[in-house]
């Protein structure tokens, strides 16, 4: 009940600051981005006065599972980057203007309401992703091949997975500290430490989240799941589950007012 | 019965202790003042009471509450510069933190329009918070500090950054719910505190140093004073009256003799048959009470 209170005010929150117009459509641009411009490369090089005479480029013949990880590598750093800034003060805005002086001092639980937070972050980013595949996804059919529904489904449940853990990093941080800068760097420096640890270490650690895109990628190819998909997948949950753990900890031992 | 008690309550930041182990308790239905100059440890008193601070060591207990009890359930708080959400409406607003405390839906829209309306804010209830001058925050912050129907409602300098009409508002609101709920609200301006409170707590650097009812404290800080006018020769009255039994002190000022004494009975009547045996020109008498303002500055500076 009282979820469902916090998490109806964050939904209505959304709207009327137009998130839940900008996120999707900034969504949907950075996925159907890379579908456009290889498809209409040659004309967009023949507008821009063409080629040197006796130049010639050979572009490659992409198969439709070449252009989902294009538009995928978009969703890791834009994409990223949009969560970040779309969650970093969800908490710790609200806790340095000091609004949540005056919720807290409600008998609000604490697992109310970080995970009603988590909860309106995750549906804003998986819904904005989801649109944006699907708008990739038909461009993808239209240009370049067909491209099954059921591998669109993967894609965007396994994608989905580790925006997810994303958007949980966030909320973590925002439990930590109380600067909404200091939340989206941390969040995003968090990720590039993470995909240089994979590379480094990239022998050791089959299951980390970081991999999820590759593994998407022999999905698409070989049609079948890898085995250290499912892996990633799960530790992807774990970490996602003891980030939000670890936020409701870190939240009750913290004094709530300055 | 004591509907609040507090018990060596501490708090410390690394080495700074900001309240000092204090203690004190008061009955349900009073309207208490928690007083003391800036930085005596009002807020951070307040804070730990509402559950925004963690006590670094001490109780609090509240009537009729077990100990895994929530205590936010039963207080209502209004921080000193209460901040809402901006792009609520304030009946949007009431009945959000109504739902939060456990209304239905039904009853927080109705007891947030019944508070609205008592905090004549009914036509603005449904404007953006965004849009409300500061009095009018205030009045919304005290409406959603009791939308749960709390038992104590804690106000954290209700009045102090408010112009004089929107002060007004708010101490002429205090006064008229202090009819039916407790009141404990931190000023640093004790005329407030006398016109709304019945007890007082002073508060200076994180230490309890005085409480009791505003009457019991004149009483204790009373340091009464004769003024004498005399038509001629001050000079040589002010030297027969210091001479006088019971008299602490007496000068010249503004052509006033200014007399002070311990006991202020005793010494107006030693005056008083002097002047009449002798005939003393007198042309006025009178005995000037310590003001609030000078017994909180004997308190707060001892």
């Amino acid at each position: 009940m009282q979820w469902l209170t916090l998490l109806q005010k964050e939904m209505t929150e959304n709207v009327r600051n137009v998130k839940w117009i900008w996120v999707p459509l900034i969504m949907i641009l950075i996925a159907i981005m890379d579908p456009l411009s290889n498809y209409y490369l040659p004309q967009i090089i023949d507008a821009a006065g063409g080629m040197p005479e006796g130049a010639e480029i050979q572009l490659p013949d992409y198969q439709p599972s070449d252009i989902v990880m294009m538009s995928l590598g978009q969703f890791s750093s834009i994409g990223v980057l949009i969560i970040a800034l779309m969650t970093m003060g969800t908490i710790s805005g609200e806790r340095k203007s000091g609004v949540s002086e005056l919720i807290l001092v409600k008998p609000v639980s604490y697992v109310n309401y970080i995970s009603s937070k988590w909860t309106a972050a995750v549906l804003l980013t998986l819904v904005s992703f989801s649109l944006g595949m699907v708008a990739s996804w038909y461009y993808i059919n239209l240009l370049f091949g067909e491209l099954s529904f059921g591998a669109l489904m993967q894609v965007l449940f396994f994608y989905g997975l580790w925006l997810m853990l994303v958007v949980s990093l966030s909320i973590f941080y925002n439990t930590l500290c109380r600067t909404p800068g200091l939340v989206a760097f941390l969040t995003i420096a968090t990720i590039v430490l993470m995909n240089l640890v994979t590379t480094i270490f990239s022998h050791l650690l089959d299951w980390s989240p970081n991999k999820i895109a590759n593994y998407i990628q022999q999905l698409l190819i070989s049609g079948s799941v890898p085995s250290e998909l499912i892996g990633a997948a799960i530790v992807t949950i774990v970490m996602s589950a003891v980030l939000l753990i670890a936020s409701v900890y870190t939240f009750k031992t913290k004094d709530m007012a300055a | 019965m004591a509907l609040l008690t507090v018990q060596n309550l501490r708090k410390q930041y690394d080495q700074k202790t900001v309240v000092d182990s204090i203690s004190f308790q008061f009955a349900s239905g009073k309207c208490v003042a928690l007083i003391g100059p800036n930085g005596a440890g009002k807020t951070t008193t307040l804070r730990m009471l509402s559950g925004l601070l963690k006590p670094s060591s001490g109780t609090i207990s509240f009537a009729g509450m077990n100990r895994h009890d929530d205590i936010r359930k039963y207080i209502g708080y209004l921080p000193q510069h209460p901040v809402f959400y901006k792009w609520m409406t304030g009946k949007e607003f009431l009945v959000y933190v109504g739902r939060l405390a456990y209304m239905s839906k039904q009853e927080a829209e109705q007891h947030a329009f019944r508070l609205l309306e008592r905090v004549g804010l009914s036509e603005a209830g449904n404007r953006r918070i965004g849009k409300y001058s500061g009095g009018m925050k205030q009045r919304l912050g005290i409406a959603q500090a009791m939308i749960h129907r709390p038992k104590l409602l804690m106000l954290d300098e209700p009045v102090s950054s408010l112009d004089p009409i929107g002060r007004r508002d708010v101490l002429n609101l205090m006064d008229e719910l202090k009819q039916d709920m407790t009141i404990l609200f931190s000023t640093h301006i004790l005329s407030d505190a006398d016109e709304v409170c019945d007890e007082l707590l002073v508060l200076r650097e994180g230490k309890l140093v005085e409480s009791g009812t505003m009457n019991e404290l004149r009483e204790t800080y009373q340091t009464a004073k004769m003024e004498l006018g005399l038509e001629r020769n001050l000079a040589f009255y002010r030297d027969k009256v210091a001479a006088l039994p019971g008299v602490s002190a007496c000068f010249i000022d503004r052509n006033l003799l200014h007399v002070s004494a311990q006991d202020i009975t005793e010494a107006r009547q030693t005056i008083l048959s002097a002047a009449s045996d002798e005939d003393w020109p007198l042309t006025s008498f009178a005995i000037n009470r310590a003001s609030l303002e000078d017994m909180f500055m004997k308190v707060v500076n001892d």
